[in-house]
């Protein structure tokens, strides 16, 4: 795995836990601590894109994400279900 | 209404394609408990959830089955790329293959297709939660099952996380009817519709 991929690896690591605080939450409402944490993933998965975008460019999870400068790339390749055999 | 994240929620990355292996796996899409079914089972049943943190739930938990479904999708593609026909004839895809080729339709392992006869909205909040209880157990019976038959890494590793995941929905699901029956009057618990009759449980 690349640095690029990795990056965007542990992005999504920090997605999953914060879904899944999210989903413990429902059932959780009045935990801060489970509120906190979710803070706290949040920050540190912002600052992952951040450090992403400065070194690869754009990081899209959705088509707010992409601007007019960027050209339409929503439809670009590869989609989600699809991967290089560099990526292996 | 909802937004497409452009990403799996667990990577599917499968290097040797096996027809075999796909056409069991695409159970869990379309299959009695796939994740089709259990995506349109919560997002239904949300209409006639009388709590807050029930309409929640199911929402967040509906919408996660989505992303399963999709994962569950990707495995099937990537296990019947580039197939010959003497593969497709070897492997048993054949019986598959002759209605769909390589197309990803919602059928069960036995080739039955989906029908929405596969899950229930009750319009009741208690029998509502125990169908998404039993529901989430039947879903980690069938990972089991297939976790037994297949060998691949590969698959394997996005199977056990799938797997993991009706575990942890199960546990929410039985926070929820814990909040739910926290809410009823003890005295008509079962006795009443709380989804349906004015001040039950009031």
């Amino acid at each position: 795995m690349n640095t690029k991929s990795m990056l965007a690896h542990r992005i999504h690591a920090y997605d999953f836990a914060i879904l899944e605080l999210e989903i413990y939450l429902d059932t959780h409402k009045n935990d801060s601590k489970a509120l906190m944490r979710r803070d706290a993933f949040i920050k540190e998965r912002n600052a992952l894109i951040k450090e992403y975008e400065t070194r690869f460019g754009r990081f899209v999870v959705t088509k707010k994400d992409i601007g007019a400068s960027n050209g339409w790339t929503w439809v670009n390749d590869p989609w989600p279900w699809e991967y290089k055999e560099s990526e292996l | 209404m909802w937004q497409y994240e452009k990403k799996l929620q667990y990577p599917v990355k499968i290097k040797n394609p096996n027809p075999k292996y796909a056409k069991i796996i695409i159970s869990q899409f379309g299959g009695p408990d796939g994740e089709l079914a259990a995506s349109m089972r919560y997002l239904s049943q949300r209409y006639s959830m009388p709590y807050a943190e029930l309409k929640g739930l199911l929402t967040d938990i509906g919408t996660e089955e989505l992303a399963h479904m999709e994962m569950i999708s990707a495995m099937v593609q990537q296990l019947t790329r580039e197939l010959d026909e003497k593969e497709i004839v070897a492997s048993g895809f054949d019986t598959y293959f002759v209605d769909h080729t390589a197309g990803v339709y919602p059928v069960a392992a036995s080739g039955v297709p989906f029908t929405a006869a596969y899950f229930s909205v009750k319009g009741d909040v208690l029998t509502d939660l125990h169908e998404d209880l039993a529901a989430e157990e039947k879903a980690r019976t069938t990972y089991d099952n297939l976790l037994r038959l297949i060998d691949d890494p590969d698959i394997r590793d996005p199977l056990k996380f799938l797997r993991e995941r009706e575990i942890v929905h199960y546990q929410r699901f039985g926070e929820g009817l814990r909040l739910a029956t926290d809410k009823l009057n003890a005295k008509n618990f079962y006795a009443c519709n709380p989804s349906f009759d004015k001040g039950c449980g009031k």
